[in-house]
C-alpha cells in the first residue's frame, strides 16, 4: 500500500508530530485551492490496544513543549494537569528519611505539571483523530522494508500467527505501507529504531544507556499526600556504587504515583530493579505513607538516559528519530515529555518541508541543534556518564559539568554500554538482598503484572527471539548466572529445571509490559525484544 | 451478456446439504446480476446426487450446473480446482463468486491463479456507481472499507463473499425451479491424501457447568503425574483443570485452563492440587463456594483463599484421598 508518511508510535512525540503535521498542512491547503495536500495517506501506527495503553511515566512535565503545540492545556479538565506546589529531595538512609535542606535546581518543579502520561497520550491522540489523521491502534510496526540501504517503508504485523508459526483461522498478512517518509517515535528501545541502526550502522558519539522505572500508581487515605507534592529520593534501597533514585508525586483523587528508577549500569548480575522497588518502598517513611492504601495499576518502562553524546544520526533522506527512540531526555532534571514534543512538532516541519518540496529530511538535525531541544541538552552532556564511576564521583562530576556550562573534567565524557558493565558471577561476593513480598506492602512480579492490565494474545509466537538457546542454558549461567530472570520486571524469564536437572529457560511472553530491558541488558545481545501481535501488551490506565 | 456464477459448497460435516454461506454468496451474485442485468448460474460439485443442486434451484437463477464424478465426493484442493477450471472456461462468467469459507479459502488462489485472474477476498459489498462495479472489503481490522477493481479482459473476476455480509435467506426464490444441467468434468486423482478431518474442540467441556472441579497446577511436575489427578477427579465425579503453566506447556487443552486468560468458574467445590495461587489464577476461582487447597508450601497464596487446606506433598495426599473414596464412595 503507498503511503505519503508513516509515523510508528503514538506517545508525545509522534502524537506532537501529527498534530503538527495536520495543522501545517490545513493551513497550507487554505491558500492552495488546487495542489492541496491530503491526510488521507498519513499514518500513525500505535501497537496498543488503545491510544495510551503502553504509555507510562512518572511523571512531572515542563510545560514548555506543550504550550508550543497546544497553548491552553494547563487549564483543560480533560487533561487533567496538576501544577506543581512544593518539592524537595529526600535522602533515604537504612532507618531515615532526611529533606535535603536546598532541593538541588534541577530538581527544582516550580512551574512544572504532574501528568498522566497515559492520560495525556489520550488527550493528543483525540486531537490528533479531529485533525483528520488516521490512527491505527493494535497495529505495530513489524518490520522496516528496505531496498539496499534506502528505506521504503514499514510493514505492519501479521495477525492470526500461531505459537508454531502457523496462520491460523483469523490469519490476516501485516501490510507492506510503502512510504518515502518514516517517523520512528517508538519509545525508549524501540525495535523498529534498532532494525534502522543495524542496517544503516548508525552510531552516536557514546552508545545509549538506560534507566529502568518500577513504578506503582496508588491510592491513599485523603489528605496523606497532598496533590501537587512532588519529591525524589536517593540513598536507599540503591548503594553508592548504583544510580538511580526514587519518587514520589501527588495526583488528585488521593493517588500518588511512586516509583523507581535504578540505571541499568549494575555491576551484579543479580540486580533485580523491581525488587529493589518493593524494598523501597519498606523504608520507615515508605511504609507510613502507604499504610491504608490500596495498589490501583503497576508498570514499567526504560529510559534513555546517554543524553546529547548518545543521540544517533536522527535523519536519513526518507527517515527520522524522534522523541525517546533517539534519546531525547535531559537525565539531570529526569525530564523527556517536553523533549520529546519539541522533536516532534520539528520533525512535522521537517516532513512537510519535503512534502512540499522547500526542504528535505536532512534539514531536521539542524532544526534541532537551533531550538531549544539542544539549548537544554548541550550543558548537561556529560552529566549522566559521570554516575557509571559511583554515586559520589558522579555528583563531584555533576557539579563540576554545571560550573563549566556543561565540559565536566572530561568532554566528552565517554560511557560504556549497560551490559558491558556487568561483572561476572565467580568474581563476585554475597549476593545481593532479595525481599520476600508479603502481598499487601511488597508484591512479587506475577501480582504486579496482573496489575498492569498486560493480555496478550496467547496462542502466538515468543516475541522474546533467542538468538542461541545454549548461550542462555549454559554459558550465561555458568558467567552471569542468567540475569534474565532478575532485571525483568514481569516475570518474562524464568530458568526451570528439566528432567536431567539441566537448568532450562522458559518464557512467559505473555507477561511482558513492553519494557526492552532484556533487549538493552542482555550480556551476549541474545535477546531481540520483537512487538507481539498488536494489541497485546499493559492498559496503563492513569499512568 | 456473460452470466455470474456462483460456486456453491456441500457442508463438509453434512455432504447433502448446502453449507448456508453458499446461499449468502448467491444473495451476492443476484445483486450483482441484477445490477448489470447479467443472469447468475449456480455450480455444484458432488460424486452422487446430493440434493444441493435442487436447494440451489429453488433460488431465481438461469440454470443449475451439477458436476458429478467420483473424485468430487471428499474435497482436495487440485481436484476442486481441475473440475472448475472446466466448467468455468467454457461458460465465460464475467464475475465468479463463492462464499469465503475454509475450503474456498484453501483453493480459491490457485483456481485464479490457474486462470491467470485476480481475486478479491474476504468482499463485504459492491459499489455500483462506477462502471465497472467496485468490490468493497475491510482492511485494518475493519478501520477502512478499501474498494478493489479488476483489470484485465478475457477472464472473470473472482471474488469471495465475507461470511454474513449478505444473508442466505435473502436469496430471490424462483417462480419455478431453474433448470439442472449436468456438466462433464474430467479430473486428475488427487496427488494428496486426506487426513480425518479436523474440527475445533467447541467447548468440549464447558467447565462453569460443572458442580465439582479439581484443578491442577505445576506442583504436578510431569505430565504423566496428571493421571493420578485425573483418577481423583474420577472418584470425585469432577472436571479435570488446569492452571495456565499447564495448558501452556500442552499438558491439558486451554479449554481446560481456570484464571484471568481462561475460563471463571464457581463450582460447589474446587480443589486446587500443586496450584500456588497467583492472582491471575484466583479471579478465575475465588468465587467457588468451597475451596480446598493441597500444597507444599505453606505461604502458598491459595491458602488465603480456601476453606480447607492440606499443606503436604500432592503425591502422598491425593493417593490417600482416592484411596479415602473408594472405601467411601458418596
Amino acid at each position: 500500500m503507498q503511503a505519503d508518511v508513516v509515523i510508528v508510535g503514538a506517545g508525545p512525540a509522534g502524537l506532537a508530530c501529527a498534530l503538527h503535521l495536520a495543522r501545517l498542512i490545513d493551513t497550507y491547503n487554505q491558500g492552495q485551492p488546487q495542489g492541496a495536500l491530503s491526510k488521507e495517506n498519513i499514518y500513525l501506527l500505535e501497537k496498543g490496544r488503545a491510544l495510551g495503553a503502553h504509555q507510562l511515566s512518572g511523571a512531572v512535565m515542563d510545560p514548555r513543549g506543550l504550550r508550543e503545540l497546544e497553548p491552553g492545556f494547563a487549564a483543560d479538565a480533560e487533561l487533567g494537569a496538576i501544577p506543581v506546589q512544593d518539592d524537595a529531595l529526600l535522602l533515604f538512609t537504612r532507618d531515615h528519611a532526611l529533606r535535603a535542606p536546598i532541593t538541588p535546581p534541577p530538581l527544582h518543579n516550580h512551574g512544572n505539571y504532574i501528568v498522566s502520561l497515559n492520560r495525556l497520550a489520550q488527550w493528543l491522540g483525540a486531537k490528533v483523530e479531529a485533525a483528520g489523521i488516521n490512527v491505527f491502534t493494535a497495529f505495530a510496526g513489524a518490520n522496516l522494508l528496505f531496498d539496499g540501504a534506502r528505506l521504503t517503508g514499514v510493514r505492519t504485523d501479521d495477525k492470526g500467527v500461531g505459537r508454531d508459526g502457523q496462520p491460523k483461522s483469523n490469519f490476516e498478512p501485516g501490510y507492506d505501507l510503502q512510504s518515502p517518509i518514516v517517523v520512528l517515535a517508538e519509545g525508549p528501545r524501540g525495535s523498529l529504531s534498532q532494525q534502522l541502526i543495524g542496517h544503516l550502522g548508525l552510531r552516536g558519539t557514546n552508545p545509549q544507556v538506560f534507566s529502568l522505572g518500577v513504578k506503582e500508581l496508588w491510592e491513599l487515605p485523603p489528605g496523606r499526600f497532598p496533590k501537587g507534592r512532588v519529591f525524589h529520593t536517593l540513598g536507599f534501597p540503591l548503594s553508592t556504587d548504583m544510580y538511580g533514585g526514587g519518587w514520589i508525586y501527588g495526583f488528585d483523587d488521593n493517588r500518588v504515583s511512586i516509583g523507581l528508577m535504578t540505571a541499568l549500569e549494575y555491576r551484579d548480575p543479580a540486580t533485580d530493579p523491581h525488587n529493589l522497588f518493593q524494598q523501597f518502598k519498606t523504608h520507615p517513611y515508605m511504609r507510613r505513607l502507604l499504610q491504608g492504601g490500596e495498589l490501583v495499576r503497576y508498570g514499567a518502562k526504560t529510559t534513555p538516559m546517554g543524553g546529547w553524546y548518545s543521540l544517533p544520526p536522527t535523519a536519513g533522506d526518507n527517515w527520522l528519530l524522534i522523541g525517546d527512540s533517539a534519546g531525547f531526555v535531559n537525565s539531570q532534571r529526569l525530564k523527556g515529555i517536553h523533549l520529546a514534543i519539541k522533536s516532534g512538532m520539528l520533525a512535522a516541519e521537517s516532513v512537510f518541508e519535503q512534502l512540499t518540496g522547500r526542504g528535505s529530511l536532512r534539514d531536521y538535525p539542524q532544526k534541532v541543534a537551533a531550538s531549544w531541544i539542544r539549548e537544554e541538552l548541550w550543558p548537561v552532556r556529560n552529566f549522566h556518564q559521570g554516575f557509571e564511576y559511583g554515586l559520589l564521583p558522579g555528583m563531584a562530576n555533576a557539579a563540576l559539568q554545571m560550573a563549566t556550562g556543561g565540559r565536566g573534567w572530561r568532554d566528552p565524557l565517554p560511557t560504556v554500554s549497560g551490559p558491558d558493565r556487568l561483572i561476572k558471577i565467580d568474581q563476585l561476593g554475597d549476593r545481593p538482598f532479595e525481599l520476600v513480598p508479603d502481598g499487601k506492602l511488597t508484591f512479587n512480579k506475577v501480582t504486579d503484572v496482573f496489575h498492569s492490565g498486560t493480555r496478550h494474545e496467547e496462542d502466538q509466537p515468543a516475541h522474546l527471539v533467542i538468538g542461541d538457546w545454549d548461550i542462555c542454558n549454559h554459558r550465561c549461567t555458568i558467567e552471569y548466572g542468567n540475569p534474565c530472570q532478575h532485571y525483568c520486571p514481569a516475570f518474562v524469564y524464568e530458568m526451570q529445571f528439566d528432567d536431567n536437572g539441566q537448568r532450562k529457560l522458559h518464557l512467559n511472553p505473555s507477561n511482558c509490559v513492553h519494557c526492552k530491558t532484556c533487549d538493552i541488558m542482555d550480556p551476549y545481545r541474545n535477546i531481540t525484544w520483537v512487538p507481539p501481535e498488536g494489541g497485546g501488551g499493559p492498559s496503563y490506565e492513569g499512568m | 451478456m456473460n452470466p455470474i456464477l456462483v460456486i456453491a459448497e456441500r457442508k463438509i460435516t453434512a455432504p447433502g446439504k448446502l453449507n448456508p454461506a453458499s446461499l449468502e454468496a448467491l444473495t451476492a451474485a443476484q445483486a450483482l446480476g441484477e445490477k448489470l442485468g447479467a443472469p447468475v448460474v449456480a455450480a455444484v460439485l458432488e460424486a452422487g446426487e446430493s440434493g444441493c443442486a435442487a436447494e440451489c434451484a429453488a433460488r431465481r437463477l438461469e440454470r443449475v450446473l451439477v458436476a458429478r464424478h467420483p473424485l468430487l465426493g471428499a474435497y482436495s484442493p487440485d481436484v476442486w480446482v481441475q473440475a472448475l477450471v472446466q466448467i468455468i472456461t467454457p461458460l465465460q462468467p464475467s464475475y465468479v463468486l463463492l462464499p469465503h469459507t475454509y475450503q474456498v479459502r484453501d483453493f480459491a488462489p490457485q483456481l485464479a491463479t490457474r486462470m491467470g485472474a485476480g481475486l478479491i477476498s474476504d468482499v463485504t459489498g459492491f459499489n455500483f456507481a462506477s462502471t465497472p462495479p467496485r468490490f468493497q472489503r475491510p482492511m485494518f481490522q475493519g478501520k477502512f472499507t478499501a474498494e478493489f477493481g479488476f483489470s484485465g479482459e478475457g477472464v472473470p473476476g473472482f471474488c469471495t463473499v465475507q461470511i454474513g455480509a449478505f444473508r442466505s435467506d435473502q436469496a430471490a426464490m424462483g417462480a419455478q425451479p431453474a433448470p439442472i444441467t449436468a456438466v462433464a468434468v474430467t479430473p486428475e486423482p488427487s496427488r494428496l491424501e486426506a487426513g480425518e478431518i479436523f474440527q475445533e474442540a467447541k467447548q468440549a467441556v464447558d467447565l462453569t457447568q460443572a458442580p465439582i472441579i479439581v484443578s491442577v497446577g505445576r506442583g504436578i511436575k510431569e505430565p504423566k503425574n496428571l493421571d493420578l489427578v485425573r483418577e481423583l477427579a474420577t472418584a470425585l465425579g469432577a472436571e479435570l483443570a488446569a492452571s495456565r503453566p499447564i495448558c501452556d506447556a500442552g499438558w491439558l487443552p486451554m479449554d481446560r485452563q481456570i484464571g484471568s486468560s481462561g475460563q471463571t468458574v464457581a463450582p460447589k467445590l474446587y480443589l486446587a492440587v500443586g496450584i500456588s495461587g497467583a492472582i491471575q489464577h484466583l479471579v478465575g476461582m475465588k468465587g467457588s463456594r468451597t475451596i480446598v487447597a493441597i500444597n507444599k508450601d505453606p505461604e502458598a497464596p491459595i491458602f488465603e483463599v480456601a476453606d480447607y487446606g492440606i499443606v503436604g506433598n500432592l503425591f502422598d495426599v491425593v493417593p490417600a484421598l482416592i484411596a479415602l473414596l473408594k472405601e467411601n464412595p458418596a
